[in-house]
């Protein structure tokens, strides 16, 4: 039922259909990225491969196929294990701050009163924090490392669900089909597992497919900043920012090293448009008054 | 006749703290509700909105906690028993909401809303009868089987409430509470939920305490009614005494204000009840909208009391005529 609805809903609506056609390319990518691009480094294929120690950039030629960026680095290459991190880093990141902001947003609406009270400030001081800023703060804190980006990513995204799901499970608490499960003879368990988080959830799930988009986007403004991915790894932001000497070109042609930007910067682009577009289908779909 | 339901002397009142300073507010709803639901028959709890008797309901179904006094339903005291105990007698008493909207959740289809009371209770597994039972079910509220497979947006709101009364009869109850089931009805709809609720009872041999603001809905359907205001009990009598004997001026009132257009109804006697200034403080709730009010009113709030048989009136101001 749920999923016959999905895949019409994906394929009779064309902006769906390029959303899911965007991601599953990403996808696709991500998964063959051994067989589009060999590893060169066995142990960390993250790795970028060298070509040579000349400095200035070299365009698309039938050996880099999208050039090469700064110190050589294939930028083909890059795109293609970027996305697996790309796609690492975006689910993981959106999977555990979704688990923290329903386990928060959960326990508060359960218990309410103090509970709700003290987790509901907590979250409020995380929001009140511009979230790139305390993400920026946390990763210097903890070092340039991925995974330590995948931290304060995760620390900055999660009180946004923790919102959603309190208000959410609130709302849903006081439907007449909970105190009907009541009058049943239901248990508290049953009543959330079967109707408070079924009727609740959707909502977050919506925000997350949203979200997964924007996460990756993030990541590619701290490895931009020098706070996430370490230099050398083929990591989207990390390909832009080793670009950043070449953006301007030459004095004579601005667009000299064009390529420099267009095949990580696109990438992104269409990554975070593609998840953008997914979502909105998402939440059409999760609709049940829609058919 | 053994009553299936015995409330005595209930009182409920909530109460609000107050943030930070100062005393918290008390808000009595219930007093000294005393009401008994025979074996087989049908009680009528007819009043105005916010009377209380929504909470009543509550009450005695168990979502909320008497303040004092005692709610025995089939025999047992729904404040001391054990959630065990709970559980089965949620199989003894059921309940139909007023707002057939909102008491089906939109993700289960009719399957799993009438399966559900099933599963809860460890009822009728084997996958065969209980499909058997499921459109038996429906086949009683006068549905076809074929709409298991539907969710309830795909229904009218006469439809959701028939699957309402398919759910809460799906555990074969004693006692069914129908809190204004058909308010949230158009009225030709009404209709049909009314006949459907009188064949049940007749059918199965259900108690029904039936609440309602319509006196017509009222009459159709229950052997006594009782008339609420401000949380008391004021009248109590077999259905049609109420009709054509009405004692209490508040019952009084509610009859002459239910539109009529054949002009045969019964007749007020007294003139019709306004807004009485400076009898806010009177003992008589109702003394600030009372027509036959007398000074006695004042000091005394008058108990229930049988006026004659099987007739209960709360007023001193009307004798036995």
């Amino acid at each position: 039922m749920l999923k016959n609805r999905i895949f019409k809903r994906i394929f009779t609506n064309k902006t769906s259909l390029a959303g899911f056609i965007l991601v599953s390319f990403f996808a696709l990518v991500a998964l063959l990225a051994p067989l589009l691009a060999p590893a060169q480094n066995k142990n960390n294929p993250y790795q970028l491969p060298q070509k040579s120690y000349q400095i200035a950039p070299q365009p698309p030629s039938t050996q880099n196929w999208f050039g090469t960026t700064e110190q050589q680095y294939d930028l083909y290459y890059g795109v293609v294990w970027g996305t697996r991190l790309a796609f690492k880093v975006g689910v993981t990141v959106t999977f555990f701050a979704f688990l923290i902001g329903l386990f928060v947003g959960g326990t508060a609406a359960y218990f309410g009163g103090k509970v709700d009270e003290t987790l509901m400030r907590l979250t409020d001081v995380v929001f009140a924090v511009p979230s790139l800023v305390l993400a920026m703060v946390i990763a210097a804190m903890l070092g340039p490392d991925i995974k330590n980006m995948m931290i304060a990513l995760t620390a900055v995204a999660w009180p946004s669900y923790a919102r959603l799901v309190r208000g959410d499970i609130l709302s849903v608490k006081q439907r007449g089909y909970v105190t009907a499960a009541r009058t049943l003879g239901a248990r508290g368990p049953r009543i959330l597992l079967r109707h408070i988080l079924p009727n609740s959830i959707y909502p977050s799930v919506v925000v997350a497919s949203l979200d997964i988009g924007y996460v990756v986007l993030t990541a590619a403004s701290l490895s931009f900043l020098g706070l996430g991915a370490q230099p050398g790894t083929a990591d989207w932001g990390q390909l832009i920012a080793m670009a950043r000497n070449w953006v301007l070109g030459t004095a004579q042609n601005p667009f000299a090293y064009w390529y420099t930007v267009a095949a990580p910067g696109g990438a992104i682009f269409l990554f975070v448009l593609g998840w953008n577009l997914l979502g909105d289908a998402f939440r059409d779909i999760l609709d049940p008054r829609q058919a | 006749m053994t009553a299936r339901v015995e409330i005595k002397n209930l009182y409920k009142t909530y109460f609000r703290r107050k943030w930070l300073f100062g005393k918290g507010e008390s808000f009595p709803v219930l007093k000294d509700v005393t009401l008994s639901l025979p074996e087989n028959s049908v009680l009528g709890l007819v009043g105005e909105s916010g009377c209380g008797k929504t909470t009543l309901c509550k009450v005695l179904l168990g979502i909320e906690k008497p303040t004092s006094g005692t709610v025995l339903a089939d025999g047992k005291n729904t404040a001391e028993i054990s959630k065990t105990v709970w559980k089965s007698l949620r199989r003894v008493m059921q309940v139909v909401y007023q707002d057939p909207y909102s008491s089906l959740d939109p993700r289960m289809n009719v399957r799993q809303v009438l399966s559900e009371p099933l599963d809860i209770h460890g009822l009728k597994k084997d996958r065969a009868e209980r499909e058997t039972f499921l459109k038996g079910l429906l086949a009683s509220v006068g549905m076809s089987e074929t709409f298991l497979d539907r969710y309830p947006h795909e229904f009218s709101g006469g439809q959701r409430q028939r699957i309402c009364i398919a759910r809460a009869l799906a555990l074969e109850p004693k006692i069914l509470v129908a809190d204004e089931p058909v308010s949230a009805l158009d009225v030709s709809v009404q209709a049909q939920i009314l006949n459907l609720l009188k064949k049940i009872k007749r059918e199965r041999k259900i108690s029904m305490l039936f609440v309602t603001h319509d006196f017509a809905v009222a009459r159709f359907l229950c052997d006594e009614i009782a008339v609420m205001y401000k949380g008391r009990i004021v009248e109590r009598a077999p259905a049609e005494e109420i009709f054509t004997r009405p004692l209490h001026p508040y019952t009084r009132a509610l009859l002459a204000a239910v539109p009529r257009v054949d002009g045969t109804g019964f007749a007020l006697a007294a003139g019709t009840p306004g807004a009485e200034p400076g009898r806010e403080n009177w003992a008589c709730p109702f003394a600030p909208r009372c027509a036959a009010a007398t000074e006695d009113c004042r000091a005394r709030c008058f108990e229930l009391k049988e006026v004659s048989p099987r007739h209960w009136c709360a007023c001193g101001a009307i004798s036995a005529e």
